[in-house]
């Protein structure tokens, strides 16, 4: 089979089917259909389409202030977590071993006290003085 | 905003979608008219099952007429008909694989059933049929509306959105395999 008895084939094809269509029922079923149904005009869709990224938009805002939200709050919800389970630690010591460690706390790590006058205030205190202090309570 | 015109004795084309746009009803029904066998030659050719031509020449109607804002007279009106009748066989075909309802052969059509619906249409028809269901979907589409609705390579470029040196090599791609296939 060449070319062009392809082609005259290919024109003969579908003929018999398109013969049986009701041509006429066709155009009144459409009409109807495009009545109950009516087209959406180019400015519902353009009015559609921005309506649907106004949705998004806020969609992404809502989760942005969610996220950045949940990280302000994390650190905040952590600290009290955490000195409630160093309390619940203080809970289960007996008061003997609360007393052992008000005594280890109490105690400067290298043994050497500062000696200051039993009633010197902060002001007659010398620089040295204060600086030394200033170690002993930062430990 | 396009107006709606007075639709003449022998309207265009282009003046019934104006009216069309304009809110004349009748002026879709004289498109429907017009065009309707043409497409649903194309669509029988294409794979779609006797059965189901009169919706899908419809359902292809209701598309374009919804969507007729977008034709912009890139191609004539039935050219791009014919193209949206290609995307609704395509769904079409692809509804009905996922439902498993119609055996379809390759991609569209079982050319293996009525014997006597294809003793009617020919057997030379019948393989045709079934060579072209081989095809890929641009291969069968560019041959057809080359073919069978005698178009230009341009204006087959212009509706499928190729160049017309692609069309043509589908084409003669098309050619060769169906060549081979009814050997």
């Amino acid at each position: 089979m060449n070319e062009h008895e392809l082609e005259k084939l290919a024109q003969r094809l579908g003929a018999r089917a398109a013969e049986q269509l009701d041509v006429e029922r066709t155009a009144q079923a459409v009409v109807t259909r495009l009545r109950e149904a009516p087209r959406v005009s180019v400015v519902t869709r353009l009015w559609m389409q921005s309506a649907w990224l106004k949705v998004a938009a806020t969609v992404v805002l809502l989760l942005g202030t969610g996220a950045v939200t949940k990280a302000l709050w994390r650190p905040q919800a952590l600290a009290p977590a955490g000195g409630e389970a160093a309390a619940a630690g203080l809970n289960d010591l007996s008061t003997d071993q609360l007393q052992q460690l008000l005594e280890v706390v109490d105690t400067p790590a290298d043994g050497a006290a500062p000696v200051y006058p039993p009633d010197a205030s902060l002001d007659d205190l010398t620089a040295p003085q204060l600086r030394e202090l200033l170690r002993s309570l930062e430990g | 905003m396009p107006h709606a015109e007075p639709v003449a004795a022998v309207p265009t084309d282009a003046a019934l979608i104006a009216a069309w746009q304009g809110g004349d009803e009748q002026a879709a029904a004289e498109l429907v008219r017009r065009h309707a066998r043409a497409l649903a030659r194309f669509l029988a050719s294409a794979g779609a099952p006797d059965g189901d031509l009169d919706d899908l020449v419809q359902e292809t109607f209701i598309r374009a007429f919804r969507g007729v804002d977008r034709f912009r007279g890139q191609c004539r009106f039935r050219t791009w008909l014919l193209t949206i009748g290609g995307n609704v066989l395509k769904d079409a075909a692809r509804r009905a694989r996922r439902a498993k309802v119609v055996p379809l052969h390759e991609e569209l059509r079982a050319t293996d059933g009525d014997p006597h619906e294809r003793a009617v249409a020919g057997e030379a028809e019948g393989r045709l049929l079934a060579g072209l269901g081989r095809l890929s979907r641009m291969q069968r589409e560019v041959f057809l509306l080359r073919a069978q609705q005698g178009l230009a390579y341009e204006e087959i470029a212009a509706a499928l959105g190729t160049s017309p040196g692609a069309a043509r090599v589908h084409y003669h791609h098309a050619v060769k395999r169906l060549k081979e296939y009814l050997a």
